[in-house]
């Protein structure tokens, strides 16, 4: 059993090494994740910050409100990378290297989940860097800063490994890439993310409060704000234990499966 | 050369009633076969044999329908675990890391065998020399020709010394002097007595260097046995015409058939070269059969000749598809 888990975690550790390696060696591939976000970070306040919407919960500015929106949806617009990556892996010879070598097969999905961690923690300091220039404050200091990269690397492997189950249901590399960011981008707009779930159409709320984005939103303004959460915490827990136990686990699967 | 190389005790791979189905698509209809310890065995089919799903099979990549492989004595169904800890696979398709230096790869799959990165460093140098990618390895492998991608495929599924080597078509698409590279690898292997079993479409490679030819097609297995055992299934010789007019070939050929009761199926014609030929069953008396049959039609012949069948004819024979 210890052998297993031993070879589990040296096997997870090696599958991200390769992925950060592939990123050091390829830079260029760190636009979409960190610097798209940045760019959309800044556009969206300019253009949007100064708006003053009065009837919100938290009771600040709009940009105070729309800063983590723009935070958590950067995260979810970054996750479906992670199921391409691992259809392009599949549809390659690797796949097959892979599935002959004697390495647990989990860490091939679990491995390229660990180093896309690693991704959205920098994404999230990086977009409190800009937002702070932006005149964003987290009142709660370091610890909350800690806490909203926490809640965004939570939130984003989530969303990944549901885009790693979904990518390999669809197996066709260029319909995942077409089809997956439509929902990334849906999830997004039907959330807190940009307005209060109070000011959403009225069919969208129920939609929008159920949504792991608003949560995930929400804790974010709290953390930053220094106010209790703890309904959105718990919210937002069950849904990444969820997306990680269902489609992480069904993801594995369908990768292990022999034909 | 021996029948079927073993050093005794049980054979390598073992390949028993093997039966797989894609759909209606029978991929494998039933397959026998027997690798012994430190054989090179060759598998020969045509196109859509079911070459590539037996392959698969015994790397432990798809699970037959019916039947039972074991590699080593170890049960591809039940105990994959441990033939991937015996195996080497060389796919199709190269199982690398396109992003990756060469050096990254090897170290990779190596650590993923169980090597410690000492060792992994060590055998990928080691390897990288054998394969003449010692220049190579610290350039992406994207930047490689097909020949070299071959062979740092081939050194990634020798990282873990695997006792036994599983090769999907590694020469297809090389330039005959990778082509060469290769073969030479191989045969250093098989010196070192690593047992392998290659697909392959070249017949002139699995004659020159396979110890057993497994002939598949659709599906079942149509022959065994070494390269020249194979080739006597054609008949032991075969008499080759070659005619004054090559246009006269067709003619030949009837006339041939007509005077020695063959079907005409039987005559092999290359009619851009006039070149006829058939199994000399009864050695030199076919060939003056022909030279008296041919001279009562007035046919000019330039050169009668008895010789070896290629593996070509043999396949044909044994499958009816030309390779």
């Amino acid at each position: 059993m210890s052998a297993v888990s031993g070879r589990f975690a040296r096997d997870t550790g090696l599958m991200a090494g390769r992925q950060l390696r592939v990123l050091r060696m390829n830079p260029g591939r760190l636009i979409y994740p960190l610097v798209q976000p940045l760019v959309l970070l800044v556009l969206f306040v300019s253009v949007l910050g100064n708006l003053a919407i009065t009837r919100q919960a938290s009771g600040g500015s709009y940009r105070e409100f729309l800063i983590p929106g723009i935070i958590i949806q950067n995260a979810a617009l970054t996750a479906p990378t992670t199921g391409l990556a691992l259809l392009r892996d599949a549809s390659s010879g690797l796949a097959d290297r892979f599935r002959s070598l004697p390495m647990s097969r989990a860490a091939v999905l679990i491995g390229r989940l660990a180093s896309d961690a690693v991704l959205f923690a920098v994404q999230a300091v990086l977009l409190l860097c800009a937002a702070a220039l932006l005149g964003f404050r987290v009142r709660t200091g370091l610890a909350g800063v800690a806490g909203v990269v926490a809640v965004t690397v939570a939130f984003g492997v989530a969303f990944a490994a549901t885009s790693a189950w979904l990518a390999l249901l669809i197996k066709d590399a260029e319909t995942a890439e077409r089809v997956l960011f439509f929902p990334a981008i849906a999830v997004a707009f039907v959330s807190s993310a940009f307005a209060p779930v109070s000011e959403l159409a009225a069919w969208m709320q129920p939609i929008a409060r159920a949504n792991p984005v608003t949560a995930a939103a929400d804790l974010v303004r709290s953390l930053a704000s220094g106010t209790p959460a703890i309904g959105q915490l718990l919210q937002l827990a069950c849904w990444v234990t969820a997306l990680l136990l269902v489609p992480g686990i069904l993801a594995v699967r369908r990768w292990q499966a022999p034909a | 050369m021996s029948e079927f190389i073993s050093s005794g005790g049980t054979p390598a791979i073992q390949v028993a009633g093997v039966i797989k189905a894609f759909g209606d698509v029978t991929a494998l209809d039933g397959v026998d076969l027997t690798v012994g310890t430190g054989a090179l065995a060759a598998l020969l089919g045509p196109n859509g044999a079911g070459k590539t799903t037996l392959v698969r099979i015994i790397a432990t990549l798809a699970r037959p329908d019916a039947g039972r492989v074991r590699v080593l004595g170890y049960d591809v169904a039940a105990q994959p675990a441990e033939v991937r800890a015996h195996i080497g696979l060389t796919g199709q398709y190269a199982g690398l890391d396109e992003e990756l230096h060469g050096r990254d790869n090897l170290v990779l799959i190596g650590r993923l065998t169980g090597l410690r990165r000492r060792q992994a460093s060590q055998r990928a140098a080691e390897l990288a020399a054998t394969f003449g990618l010692a220049d190579a390895m610290d350039r992406a492998v994207r930047t490689y020709s097909g020949g070299m991608r071959r062979r740092l495929d081939l050194a990634a599924s020798l990282m873990s010394r695997p006792a036994v080597l599983v090769l999907d078509e590694p020469t297809t698409g090389l330039d005959p002097a990778s082509r060469q590279h290769l073969w030479a690898a191989l045969a250093g292997l098989r010196a070192e007595g690593t047992t392998m079993l290659l697909t392959t479409q070249y017949l002139e490679e699995a004659d020159r260097f396979a110890d057993v030819v497994h002939v598949l097609d659709r599906g079942r297995i149509v022959a065994s046995g070494t390269p020249a055992q194979l080739k006597a299934r054609v008949g032991n010789r075969v008499a080759e015409i070659r005619l004054d007019d090559p246009a006269s070939a067709v003619t030949a050929a009837l006339a041939l058939a007509r005077r020695l009761a063959l079907p005409p199926g039987e005559i092999g014609i290359e009619t851009g070269v006039g070149r006829l030929t058939l199994a000399a069953r009864d050695g030199t008396a076919t060939l003056l059969a022909v030279a008296a049959a041919l001279q009562a039609d007035g046919i000019g012949v330039d050169d009668l000749s008895l010789r070896q069948p290629t593996l070509d004819e043999a396949f044909l024979a044994l499958t009816g598809v030309a390779a």
